[in-house]
């Protein structure tokens, strides 16, 4: 299995101006993993995305990705005032495998739309991008990264502000991409749905853990990860996990 | 009503405007998207005292020009990456731009009513070599459109994404920040220094609230710096004002106006 690990780390420190923002970080992803992420904000997470896309290198010990990486991030504001439909976000991804002076063409959209498609967007492609749900939005973006042919999937909190529909219709999108042997790693505040995929990486600007959610995810792991912002619900077995704006 | 057209300066002038209309047009969006508005204008401001030199020493103002915006682009990509805000810094190069300018022009070479001049433009001055640089900035800013354009697109829907981050972001995004400073050179005699940016950025934003589209926000931005060029220079001949000051009322009173009906037809947005 770890042979063809789509990422290995081990012992690896990323940070910025020499200085670690996460360090001993040990784990792999395999094909068809469902990883969650944890931690806090400011805990490492975008930090680990970063280190995994290429844009910050390792400090100390090894990282191997071993397959091309997409990160699908959150909107952020401008993007909803941007110009552009859901098949022109799509198509961006086919830029980084074309020359720089060609745009793409009739065959990168038409692979732009059968991605679509694929996400359940076929017929919204000349929608306006900011027209679209959150939930819709988080759709084009995976589709951009499956023009890019990433077999690696890096989610920034992809279910932040969805309503329950949109956030089942989502999870429901990372299962079928998992099942076409794709690793798929969700930074999430969200434990229920962390319980429900294959693995768990649990940061707080260390590795606190990682491994199977059901062998992973105890009392201590969680308060290690995110201090004192667990919380019990009254009146029943769950934990919630305090928002950073809450503190 | 049109006979100020028969005139061989504003002739000059017209065709001058027209052709700025493509770099300013396509440009315009860009600096839009990228959030460049206030660059673009500082980068006009700060090719002040590079005017005043030339005129003072006698050499070619477009160069004087151009050293000055070049100096100006390196020197605030520079700074910018240190810890002050984006902002700050182009203000503060601004300033440093605007002060240098006076005291070259008022306390150095007594420039006196040149300086009118070299801020709010002048149709008198276009000359062919003006003529000549516009149109290199037209053809160098639809070439850079035609081929880079998407990565300018890319790089500012999605700063993050990777291969927006790369060495190769980075040129096309000096090659923005060069056609912007060669075309606010290039508008310079018609609209002067403090101006520029009511032909780059004013039809630009228009343009926008009336579509949701690059390619037809870029075909509108273009078209609208014709227009209101165009009107512009009639009205700076009819009224004898600057050609720069006379466009900037007739840009910003299109906003306006297309903001208001868009406005009572509900909803409106700038990128």
């Amino acid at each position: 299995m770890r042979s063809e690990a789509l990422i290995e780390a081990s012992g690896l420190a990323v940070g910025y101006d020499g200085e670690a923002a996460i360090s001993a970080v040990d784990f792999s992803l395999a094909p068809g993993e469902r990883m969650a992420l944890l931690g806090p904000n400011g805990g490492g997470k975008t930090t680990l995305l970063r280190a995994l896309l290429g844009e910050l290198r390792p400090l100390a010990g090894q990282l191997r990705v071993g397959a091309r990486c997409a990160t699908v991030p959150q909107t952020e504001r401008s993007q909803l005032d941007y110009p552009v439909s859901a098949l022109d976000v799509a198509a961006m991804g086919a830029l980084s495998r074309l020359p720089w002076w060609r745009r793409p063409g009739r065959r990168e959209r038409a692979v732009a739309s059968e991605a679509l498609h694929k996400v359940g967007l076929g017929d919204l492609a000349q929608e306006t991008f900011g027209k679209l749900s959150g939930g819709q939005r988080q759709r084009v973006l995976i589709a951009r990264s499956l023009v890019q042919d990433a077999q690696i999937l890096l989610l920034d909190e992809p279910f932040s502000g969805l309503d329950r529909p949109s956030s089942e219709g989502l999870e429901a999108l990372v299962d079928s991409l998992a099942a076409e042997r794709r690793g798929v790693m969700i930074a999430t505040h969200d434990l229920e749905q962390a319980r429900r995929w294959d693995s768990v990486l649990c940061l707080n600007r260390t590795q606190v853990a990682a491994g199977p959610p059901e062998e992973v995810l105890d009392l201590a792991v969680l308060e290690a990860t995110y201090g004192g912002a667990i919380v019990e619900l009254p009146g029943s077995d769950s934990r919630a996990i305090l928002p950073p704006h809450h503190h | 009503m049109l006979e100020p057209f028969q005139l061989p300066f504003v002739q000059r002038g017209l065709i001058e405007v027209l052709l700025l209309a493509v770099p300013a047009g396509l440009l315009g969006t860009w600096i839009v998207l990228r959030g460049l508005a206030f660059f673009s204008h500082a980068v006009g401001t700060a090719t002040f005292p590079g005017l005043v030199l030339a005129d003072g020493l006698g050499f070619a103002a477009p160069l004087g020009a151009f050293g000055a915006a070049v100096a100006f682009s390196t020197g605030a990509t520079a700074l910018r990456g240190r810890r002050s805000g984006q902002d700050a810094v182009v203000a503060l190069v601004l300033v440093a731009c605007l002060a240098a300018g006076v005291i070259l022009a008022s306390d150095v070479f007594g420039s006196g009513a040149n300086v009118e001049t070299l801020l709010f433009g002048s149709l008198l001055l276009v000359d062919r070599a003006d003529l000549l640089l516009a149109a290199a900035a037209a053809a160098a800013t639809l070439l850079a459109n035609l081929l880079i354009g998407q990565h300018w697109l890319r790089a500012g829907f999605d700063p993050t994404l990777a291969g927006s981050t790369g060495p190769s972001q980075r040129i096309f995004d000096a090659v923005l920040l060069g056609l912007v400073a060669l075309a606010t050179v290039a508008a310079l005699t018609v609209v002067g220094a403090l101006l520029v940016a009511a032909l780059f950025v004013v039809p630009a934003i228009t343009a926008r609230l009336l579509t949701e589209r690059l390619l037809s926000w870029q075909l509108l931005s273009v078209g609208l710096v014709a227009l209101e060029g165009t009107v512009g220079l009639w009205l700076s001949v009819k009224t004898n004002a600057p050609p720069g000051a006379t466009i900037a009322c007739v840009a910003g009173a299109t906003f306006a106006l297309v903001a208001m009906v868009r406005g009572l037809a509900g909803g409106v947005a700038v990128a």
